[in-house]
């Protein structure tokens, strides 16, 4: 037997589905993008010159980890990381992380102090195709350390 | 808030000059600017553009996240636990303070 208020219930229910696909639609057609990926990394070079001023970067003392495939190009988890002994007299002053391909490289900037006591971050990105991350950190006695890794992404689903 | 950042700390009674690991998350849109909406106008950028935490006074970590950071922006760091306080963290965007959390450390 049904009662009036099941039909109620049922049709509230129909209703809020129907809203339901609307609005996975209208999010679909949201996804128009003027973001294009760099056609190589030279405007990432500009950006990691300016950070390393006069100073060189020596591929050491800093680990990038990230997967070797990002499976979901929305939110590729990245972390870096000084490898050498953070003291109060040695620490990372500055980082930053390069995606060399995205609309706009220069994924995000840290800084530390020497109450830090230590240079460990992990974040997540949106990278628009495959590309090289690079990492740079300037200590506080003036070196620049560097990591670089390549990863591969499924294109065209990071949502820029 | 309806949506207060989500906080997990390694351990809030560390002992003097133990690391300690924070992860923290927002719920945040981060609009990159580059996209349209279904009528072909640009969606307004809406960026979280600032990160900070302090132990007490002391600057532990100022990150700015650009336009690369994934939606909902997750921060994991680490910070040297040199004295009991408290560990406060801020969100900001353009328009100002986006969110706030803290956390008690206490030494053991």
């Amino acid at each position: 037997m049904t009662s009036c208020a099941d039909l109620t219930r049922r049709r509230v229910l129909v209703a809020g589905a129907a809203l339901g696909a609307g609005l996975v639609l209208g999010r679909a057609q949201a996804q128009t993008s003027s973001a294009s990926a760099q056609p190589d990394s030279r405007e990432s070079d500009r950006i990691a010159a300016d950070f390393l001023g006069e100073a060189t970067a020596l591929p050491e003392g800093l680990a990038l980890d990230l997967p070797a495939l990002g499976d979901n190009p929305a939110a590729v988890p990245v972390r870096v990381h000084v490898t050498e002994a953070i003291t109060d007299e040695l620490w990372c002053e500055e980082l930053i992380v390069l995606a060399e391909r995205n609309p706009m490289p220069l994924a995000c900037r840290f800084r530390f102090t020497a109450a830090s006591g230590s240079a460990d971050v992990a974040v997540r990105l949106r990278l628009i195709e495959t590309m090289h991350v690079r990492a740079l950190a300037r200590m506080s006695d003036g070196r620049i350390l560097e990591a670089r890794q390549q990863i591969t992404v499924a294109a065209g689903g990071c949502g820029l | 808030m309806a949506n207060p950042p989500r906080i997990w700390i390694s351990n809030e009674a560390p002992a003097k000059d133990e690391i300690v690991r924070v992860r923290a998350q927002v719920v945040h849109v981060m609009e990159s600017g580059l996209r349209q909406d279904e009528a072909g106008n640009p969606i307004p950028r809406d960026t979280l553009e600032r990160f900070e935490a302090r132990l007490n006074e002391a600057l532990l970590l100022d990150w700015q996240p650009e336009t690369a950071v994934a939606q909902n922006p997750y921060i994991e760091f680490t910070f040297r636990a040199r004295e009991s306080g408290v560990l406060k963290m801020v969100w900001s965007d353009a328009s100002g303070i986006f969110a706030e959390a803290e956390k008690t450390i206490t030494l053991s």
